[in-house]
């Protein structure tokens, strides 16, 4: 970046982004760009309109990056959200009848290893997160996640009362966070002489 | 929808499982549930996570080009035209009352906002000063204000209140806004102002503005007056 922009936060980014900066967009693409693409691939299944999804997502970004707020949510987490919110809609659109969400299958790696590392490690993480879960939790989160299915469609296809979908979303996502919370205590434990105190 | 039953849509709207009716009625529920909204940020930040549960493949390198020459050809963030303003036609009590009501939520979306409103003031080079003298103070509160653009900030150690108002037209002739701090019914005026078109009004308000008293903001003739019979043109949310 020529303006240096790789040191700020992606909050600071998203800042910028409020203020039209195109640099800062480009620098929040390079670093979500990504992880945005293998989501929507994983969701709609079609490189180009995966591809629609990410370029509609950083739109959104874009033009709505001046309501972000960052004491309710990490950057990350706000684009990623709109990013699979497009990524839904698409697939609601072009295929009322789906499959089986695409489970997410091994590839050539890029040629950037710092970058495939820290994916791999954060993959790795929700991973183990995910295997911690009781199957009927994860079949939810993951049929609505990766799936794009409403919670009425998935009561439909699992035969089970909405109730009771709702209940495995809402225990399925707190435990998850707990889980995630708990692999990085682990891992601080493990990093502990670089801990400041 | 029953209302207790519409706090549970907190987890499949943070994995964008709700319908568009389901999303609008859940949307519109959020707005003024605290508890949903806390619970929305959890579960959006542990949904977000399974983003990365992906291979992550390199989208193609057209995609970068074809984003970033579509954002600059849209620039809205700057030029989108303020929102229309929205005049009173509830007596001072009863404005002030709505106001404490939506006062709570609609800060945190709307602080974000704020900065990039003083950005674009700091380019009038009008108030920016003292602007940024208001906000770096840590005990600065933000509440925001109904009826124009702007907020009110309060120093929650000292109590003293400043009004920021952006692109407030200037007051009719031979009249002027008039502040007021309301407390306990009582309404005690904090200051004239005269506003003006594209520009920034700061207005700092002569009587300390305590906890949970509501700032408003009249048209009056000229020289101002002691008890106001207009009703508000401007109402703050409560002071914290």
């Amino acid at each position: 970046m020529a303006r240096g922009l790789a040191h700020l936060s992606d909050e600071a980014l998203v800042a910028l982004v409020a203020r039209a900066d195109e640099e800062a967009l480009a620098e929040l693409y390079d670093r979500f760009g990504r992880v945005a693409y293998g989501l929507a691939l994983r969701i709609v299944r079609d490189p180009a309109l995966a591809e629609d999804a990410v370029q509609e997502g950083f739109m959104a970004v874009w033009r709505s990056s001046a309501r972000f707020v960052s004491e309710r949510a990490k950057a990350s987490t706000w684009i990623l959200t709109l990013i699979h919110r497009r990524a839904v809609d698409l697939v609601r659109r072009e295929q009322p009848r789906r499959a089986e969400p695409l489970e997410a299958a091994p590839h050539e790696s890029g040629d950037d290893v710092e970058e495939e590392a820290w994916l791999r490690l954060r993959r790795t993480r929700v991973q183990e997160a995910l295997r911690r879960l009781p199957d009927k939790q994860r079949e939810a989160l993951e049929l609505a996640y990766y799936g794009g299915f409403t919670q009425s469609e998935l009561a439909d296809r699992l035969g089970e009362p909405l109730g009771t979908i709702k209940s495995r979303m809402f225990t399925g996502l707190a435990s998850l966070r707990e889980l995630l919370a708990e692999e990085d205590l682990e891992e601080e434990r493990w990093n502990e002489p670089r801990s400041t105190s | 929808m029953e209302r207790a039953e519409i706090h549970e849509l907190s987890a499949p709207y943070a994995l964008d499982a709700l319908d568009d009716r389901e999303l609008e009625e859940f949307e519109e529920h959020l707005a003024h549930c605290r508890e949903c909204r806390e619970n929305v940020a959890a579960f959006q930040a542990a949904a977000g996570e399974l983003a990365y549960d992906t291979d992550a493949p390199e989208p193609s390198p057209v995609l970068r080009n074809r984003i970033l020459t579509q954002a600059a050809s849209e620039r809205p963030t700057v030029t989108a035209p303020p929102p229309p303003r929205r005049r009173w036609a509830l007596p001072v009590a009863a404005a002030a009352a709505v106001a404490a009501g939506c006062a709570a939520l609609a800060l945190a979306f709307w602080a974000a906002d704020l900065s990039q409103q003083v950005d674009d003031l700091e380019a009038q080079q009008h108030g920016a000063e003292e602007i940024a003298i208001m906000l770096a103070d840590p005990d600065a509160e933000r509440i925001p204000i109904d009826g124009a653009n702007g907020a009110l900030v309060v120093d929650s150690e000292t109590q003293e209140g400043h009004l920021l108002l952006f692109g407030l037209e200037e007051a009719p002739e031979a009249h002027t806004y008039e502040a007021w701090v309301i407390e306990d019914g009582q309404a005690l005026p904090a200051g004239l102002f005269s506003g003006g078109e594209d520009r920034a009004t700061v207005v700092r308000l002569s009587e300390p503005v305590p906890a949970g008293a509501v700032v408003a903001v009249t048209v009056e003739v000229e020289g101002g007056v002691d008890r106001s019979e207009q009703q508000p043109i401007i109402t703050s949310g409560p002071a914290a």
